[in-house]
């Protein structure tokens, strides 16, 4: 189902939590609202859901405009943060909710609730934990429990609140993996909240970035990631060194150096460098100076856990990080004090707010 | 290496003899001042024999504020338990103008003496008060009846539900209810299968509270009922004049009966926590 919002307004007292928002969801993709948190992007998700009341615009289901339509009758499968799990509910009475409470007319008998509750059950892989109460679960199941109680009423988008927030890291990266399979089997839209941009990033077939209750930049993974709007963006979707440098003639320099730069250069002024951690080039410095158009910087920690390694770099009193493999940081022998050259491979240069 | 048995010991943990001491404080506090006078009350109850005990509580006044007693209850009790579950329900789960206004009208009965609660009734339906001879008018009498034991109760009673289940029902917020809705559950359907069996046990203990003051009231049952014997004295308030007419076994066996339903309905709760404890355990997570 397509979801199209148009110019929604949302104020709590004197807080803008969603001013203005217009946004196209598509049928059957799925899309993360990412944004810290106070962004808007819970808002909105409950808005879609109906659990709150836009102050203005208009959010229509397939063309058909929701605002007369309660929570209860717009089929929506809801997947709140904590899970909101029926505590004195067994898992298989959870799930069956959903079918339970419909009206007389449209509810299954209660031989085609067990079955298409023992068939969710199969799906989230918990049929041997049906009587079950969801205090004696773990987060994980949890989790698929309501996932299970939500897909019960066969819901044609499916919204999650930070599915994976309350996780630890090896639960979530698994659940990541089998809720994009779920997504595709379902032929559904899916909706998911995040303030993690890896997840969004993994996730998602496109990334809605919200900051202070407006939609910065649509995109997929990578346009956002490659082509951020602004340096909100750039910033909120991963590492980021940012350098005070200056625009003189159109050329954006540090510490008098030209900075290679993608895209617009901006105003003359002073500027800030944007460069991604694994976009810092590294090189030996050699004992006769260093090659034009290089900065040098000493070397103050390095972290070699892991495939990546992280050097820490003072490039003339300023912090600097730097991703390389590990085979190259061997390959530099670099040590905490030593010196190296550095240069930029892509960089983005943001006007510096006054 | 052998451990110090004085390692052992968890960090908070305190002496033996620090321990036995606070135990035993609390025991002696606990018989002094209520099993001594709960033993007092039914040793003077039976002090000339079972017979006399007997007759003190078949005597028909007694019988009759027996009566008067439960029945003020049965209205009072059930009255409270709905409105208390409304107050807390919109209190807890909603937000509007007045609130706090509410919050403090709820604990109004708990803040002014007893008295003054029975007063304000006399001076409202009274013979001389605001609606006083519109009521005699259409003969209705309130005051020095039993209306006005019920009305008093029921005033004096209501917080004990409300305030029981408000910080509750706060606490578990309206997750719940919200994932109940989306589910397609209706408002009543979201209220009987979702947040009444959450505050069940809460809703329990405030109407046992509830009852067991609701039995016991003396003041403002007291200003409003008149004394009238047989007709509109409950079991506090033949109690009270028994005692005054020097009866003292008559006035501690009804005295004692009073104490027994308070006995009875905390080993309904504490019967009622053991028999659902798994439960109880798996609400609170």
């Amino acid at each position: 189902m397509a979801i199209e919002i148009r110019n929604v307004e949302k104020t709590f007292g004197a807080f803008t939590a969603l001013g203005g928002v217009s946004l196209d969801v598509r049928s059957g993709e799925l899309l993360a609202l990412l944004g810290p948190s106070g962004s808007g992007k819970t808002t909105l998700l409950r808005i879609i859901a109906g659990l709150d009341h836009a102050d203005a615009g208009e959010v229509s289901f397939d063309g058909q405009d929701t605002r007369d339509r309660a929570a209860r009758d717009r089929q929506v499968g809801f997947v709140f943060q904590h899970y909101a799990l029926f505590r004195h509910m067994t898992v298989f009475d959870n799930v069956a909710f959903g079918l339970r409470v419909k009206r007389k007319a449209e509810r299954p008998a209660e031989m085609d609730i067990r079955r298409r509750v023992g068939q969710l059950l199969d799906m989230v892989q918990l049929s041997h934990l049906a009587t079950r109460y969801p205090s004696q679960l773990s987060g994980g199941q949890r989790q698929r429990v309501a996932l299970a109680r939500a897909l019960a009423i066969e819901p044609k988008v499916l919204l999650l609140d930070e599915p994976f927030g309350a996780l630890d890291a090896k639960v979530r990266k698994d659940l990541r993996k089998w809720l994009r399979h779920l997504h595709d089997d379902m032929n559904i839209t899916s909706i998911f909240v995040t303030h993690d941009q890896e997840e969004a990033l993994e996730l998602a077939d496109r990334v809605v970035v919200m900051n202070h209750g407006q939609i910065i930049q649509v995109g997929t993974p990578t346009e956002v990631y490659d082509t951020p709007a602004d340096s909100f963006v750039f910033d909120f979707l991963g590492g980021v060194n940012r350098l005070n440098g200056i625009v003189d003639k159109g050329v954006a320099r540090l510490d008098g150096h030209p900075v290679r730069v993608d895209g617009e250069v901006g105003p003359e002024g002073p500027a800030l460098i944007y460069v991604r951690p694994h976009q810092v080039e590294l090189g030996v410095a050699p004992a006769d100076g260093v090659p034009e158009g290089k900065w040098s910087a000493r070397v103050s920690m390095v972290h070699a856990a892991g495939p990546v390694a992280r050097v820490e770099l003072d490039l003339s009193g300023r912090a600097l990080e730097a991703q390389l493999s590990r085979d190259r940081l061997s390959d530099l022998a670099l040590q905490v004090g030593s010196w190296c050259t550095v240069d930029f491979r892509h960089a983005r240069v943001f006007p510096a707010r006054a | 290496m052998p451990a110090d048995p004085h390692s052992r010991r968890p960090a908070v943990g305190e002496g033996p003899l620090t321990r036995v001491a606070l135990i035993g404080l609390a025991i002696l506090f606990l018989a002094a001042f209520l099993a001594l006078p709960l033993a007092a009350v039914f040793s003077q109850a039976l002090a000339k024999g079972v017979g006399a005990f007997i007759k003190g509580l078949t005597d028909p006044d007694a019988l009759q504020a027996v009566k008067l007693t439960l029945m003020v209850a049965v209205i009072a009790v059930p009255l409270n338990l709905v409105f208390g579950v409304a107050a807390s329900w919109a209190i807890a789960k909603f937000q509007f103008r007045g609130k706090s206004l509410l919050l403090a009208l709820i604990d109004l009965p708990f803040s002014v003496s007893p008295v003054i609660s029975g007063l304000v009734y006399v001076l409202l339906f009274g013979l001389h008060g605001t609606f006083g001879p519109w009521l005699r008018d259409h003969g209705v009498q309130i005051i020095f009846a039993v209306p006005g034991v019920v009305l008093a109760t029921v005033f004096v009673t209501f917080p004990f539900v409300a305030r029981e289940l408000i910080p509750l029902m706060q606490e578990q917020g309206v997750e719940d209810e919200e994932a109940a809705i989306v589910l397609g559950a209706s408002g009543w359907q979201t209220f009987r299968l979702v947040t009444l069996p959450n505050i069940r046990w809460g809703l329990l203990y405030g109407v046992l509270l509830c009852n067991a003051r609701a039995m016991g009231e003396f003041g403002a049952v007291s200003v409003v009922s008149g004394h009238i014997r047989g007709k509109t004295n409950t079991m506090p308030l033949h109690v009270e004049i028994l005692y005054n007419e020097y009866n003292f076994v008559a006035a501690f066996a009804v005295a004692s009966l009073l104490a027994l339903l308070a006995l009875v309905t905390l080993a309904a709760k504490a019967a009622l926590e053991w028999r659902f404890a798994d439960q109880i355990a798996a609400a609170k997570r």
